[in-house]
């Protein structure tokens, strides 16, 4: 399966907590319960961008989970 | 996907025979076993199919993974090395660590697993050996590495699985606790102690916090990572104006909570299995922490089909304290 591209405005969405999603893959949750905190003490389009690249490669190199297949499914349809 | 306590002498059968074993055990009974492809840690307590939570000195816990794995490689890593363990070559698989506890390769993962480079690039599982709880202080927590029959007490092994065609594996936590309704906790650093927290932005010593409020050290403080709670128990409580130390590090800019009693383990965990729409079909490996064994009484309890080693910290991703850990094979 492929992950939608980063620059789709969910991840951005994401690690801004503009929108929160209930996600099945926990590798994500963790790094998200870190990613949004430190986008949040620092909202510059620089950290947001690197938070997105996180987020999307973590997706990325784990696109055959069936986790992460549920969790694209819910946060793009 | 097996998953029993055996005796040695049926674990030598397995190991010789071919199959891909994840074991766990008394550390007599694993230096004498064959070699091949399997990695172990020293622990006594097991959570067994047939007879819930136990002790024993003279069984060994069998995970056999092979119907996944189409090969496998295992390494020895130290505190350093360990910071590469997500940056390993090859696609798809997963990742089993076990570390000895105390180690310096354990207090390293604690720290600083969430900040690994590619954090989670591969689901990475796994669990904290120990010792019998007569022995603290006594023996060395230690792990094995099957396939040179090296023990290591200092260092982590671990072991990464190619997964057959056509599979894929889940990683996933059973956490029985809640943050209860209290203060918001937060801490200056990261860290296994500490003297100060911040309650509600408001500094003070944690030591005094404790028992001026008369918190239950035995429930754990509860964080809330984007829906998924994270737990960090208590080790110890100091005097006041002392020091307060954890099992796990808390982590800075983290908000913590104290747990919310649990009446009943059992009522608990299989509200807890409802609530994440998680049967055990599938599980290839779980393992539980000698907290929730001890303070929640499981010996002689089963926890549905989640059995496996009783441990000195789960590791999901990065380490975890009082939570059921799991692998679900697709």
């Amino acid at each position: 399966m492929s992950i939608p591209p980063k620059t789709k405005a969910q991840w951005t969405d994401i690690v801004t907590g503009k929108k929160t999603f209930e996600l099945k893959f926990l590798a994500a949750k963790i790094l998200l319960g870190r990613l949004v905190r430190h986008v949040a003490e620092d909202p510059s389009a620089d950290n947001v961008l690197a938070a997105v690249d996180q987020l999307h490669t973590l997706y990325e190199k784990n696109s055959a989970s069936p986790a992460v297949q549920e969790d694209m499914q819910n946060i793009f349809g | 996907m097996e998953q029993d306590i055996l005796t040695q002498a049926e674990v030598a059968q397995r190991i010789l025979s071919g199959k891909t074993l994840l074991l766990a055990g008394d550390e007599r009974l694993l230096a004498q076993l064959p070699k091949g492809k399997w990695i172990g840690g020293t622990i006594p307590y097991f959570i067994t199919p047939s007879q819930g939570g136990l002790s024993s000195r003279e069984k060994i816990f069998v995970t056999d993974i092979s119907e996944l794995a189409v090969s496998i490689e295992i390494k020895a890593y130290d505190e350093n090395a360990l910071g590469q363990v997500y940056c390993e070559e090859g696609d798809g698989g997963f990742s089993v660590i076990i570390i000895p506890a105390l180690s310096p390769a354990h207090l390293a993962f604690a720290l600083n697993a969430p900040n690994y480079k590619n954090f989670g690039a591969k689901p990475l599982v796994g669990w904290v050996s120990g010792v019998h709880l007569d022995d603290l202080g006594k023996a060395t927590p230690k792990v094995f590495d099957g396939l040179t029959g090296e023990s290591h007490g200092q260092k982590a092994v671990v072991m990464r699985v190619a997964l057959a065609p056509g599979r894929a594996v889940d990683v996933g936590i059973v956490n029985i606790f809640e943050q209860g309704a209290g203060d918001i906790l937060t801490f200056k650093e990261d860290g296994f102690s500490c003297h100060e927290v911040a309650v509600n932005g408001v500094n003070e010593n944690f030591a005094d916090y404790i028992k001026r409020n008369g918190l239950d050290t035995k429930l754990p403080l509860v964080a809330d990572y984007y829906g998924v709670k994270v737990n960090v128990s208590f080790q110890s409580v100091g005097d006041s104006g002392g020091e307060v130390k954890f099992y796990a590090p808390v982590f800075s800019g983290a908000r913590y909570k104290h747990a919310r009693p649990v009446e009943n383990y059992a009522d608990a965990f299989s509200a807890e299995l409802i609530k994440l729409g998680l049967s055990g079909d599938g599980i290839a490996f779980s393992c539980n922490c000698i907290l929730n064994y001890l303070y929640l009484g499981l010996e002689g309890k089963g926890t549905a089909s989640f059995v496996g080693p009783i441990t000195f910290g789960e590791i999901a991703y990065q380490l975890l304290n009082q939570t059921l850990v799991y692998i679900k094979a697709h």
